[in-house]
């Protein structure tokens, strides 16, 4: 075999890489529910933003630019031989930019954990799903079993319409967090599958 | 970052004329800045047996991708920004020590792939 031919062979055996988004507030459980699942321990990459921002992290040294670093938690399951499925978590900081745009392009959904006692963290990430048209399932995290409110009263302060699941699960629990992931991809289907039954 | 890559096996890097392109469902695209975090990163047969030109960042990744795995594992493993992984592995791949394979943006609305990955899901206990 030429190079061509042989490095073609060796692109066809790799995986397909799959994605599903884990959104939600600082501290909500993002990084708890990739690790649940995950077979490889969470990973963190960085990247690096160029802001004008008034809040940041850390800058460099160059006047009028400022750098802030961030960070990125991921995990993968192997879904099949030949598929891989990858966990992105958003970046903690509630700014969007590039990586954001990177993390939802071509993912198969999200999954938006909220706290309740800080549901207002979730909305940025609902608002960037609704407006990239990315099918995502609201997931009410419980630290301890218990749901403190009803759950119409949740849909209610999330403001987010009847055809967004809401759903509850424990980040810390593989089989839970597998639940979740199950809903975010029945939800997507259900939607696309709509979507080619109007003839969109 | 201004590392160049030493040529394979010292011919010119336009010998071939043809920059590795990589399969994505059947059709070519040439690899770029803009790959996805989630692209796969393959050693090819040439990074197998050629890596002693290589050094520092190019030299770790084409060692590491002995193992198939993404852009943003590369960048994680080996503790760089996500950018820069990027442009690395994409140096490499114009150079051929590296096949890369790259999801395709349709697969979001790929009912039969959210099926495959919903019956993966549930076999895990």
């Amino acid at each position: 075999m030429d190079s061509k031919q042989s490095a073609d062979a060796v692109a066809r055996r790799a995986p397909t890489p799959v994605k599903i988004v884990i959104a939600g507030g600082f501290g909500v459980g993002k990084t708890t529910a990739v690790g649940a699942i995950s077979e490889i321990k969470p990973l963190r990459t960085e990247a690096a933003m160029t802001t004008a921002g008034a809040e940041v992290d850390h800058s460099d040294l160059t006047p009028g630019k400022t750098t802030t670093t961030v960070a990125l938690d991921f995990g993968c399951i192997t879904i099949d031989e030949e598929v891989k499925l990858y966990l992105f978590g958003t970046p903690g900081q509630d700014r969007f930019g590039f990586m954001w745009r990177d993390i939802v392009h071509g993912a198969l959904g999200a999954l938006v954990i909220v706290d309740t006692r800080r549901i207002d963290d979730c909305f940025p990430a609902v608002d960037y799903f609704e407006k990239a048209g990315l099918p995502f399932v609201v997931a009410v995290n419980l630290f301890d079993g218990v749901l403190q409110h009803h759950i119409d009263d949740i849909r209610w302060a999330l403001a987010v319409g009847e055809h967004v699941p809401l759903i509850t699960f424990d980040a810390r629990n593989k089989l839970s967090v597998r639940d979740a992931l199950l809903a975010v991809l029945h939800n997507t289907f259900r939607v696309k599958s709509e979507a080619v039954g109007a003839g969109r | 970052m201004n590392r160049p890559l030493p040529p394979p096996g010292g011919q010119s890097r336009d010998v071939s004329g043809v920059r590795p392109y990589l399969l994505t469902s059947g059709r070519s695209q040439p690899v770029d800045e803009s790959l996805e975090i989630e692209a796969q990163v393959a050693t090819s047969s040439q990074g197998a047996t050629s890596p002693g030109t290589l050094t520092f960042e190019h030299r770790d990744i084409v060692e590491l991708c002995r193992t198939t795995m993404s852009v943003a594992e590369i960048a994680a493993l080996l503790r760089l920004h996500i950018g820069v992984a990027r442009v690395l592995v994409a140096d490499l791949a114009a150079h051929g020590y590296v096949v890369v394979r790259r999801p395709s943006a349709a697969l979001g609305q790929d009912l039969g792939m959210i099926e495959r990955v919903i019956r993966g899901l549930e076999t895990i206990r």
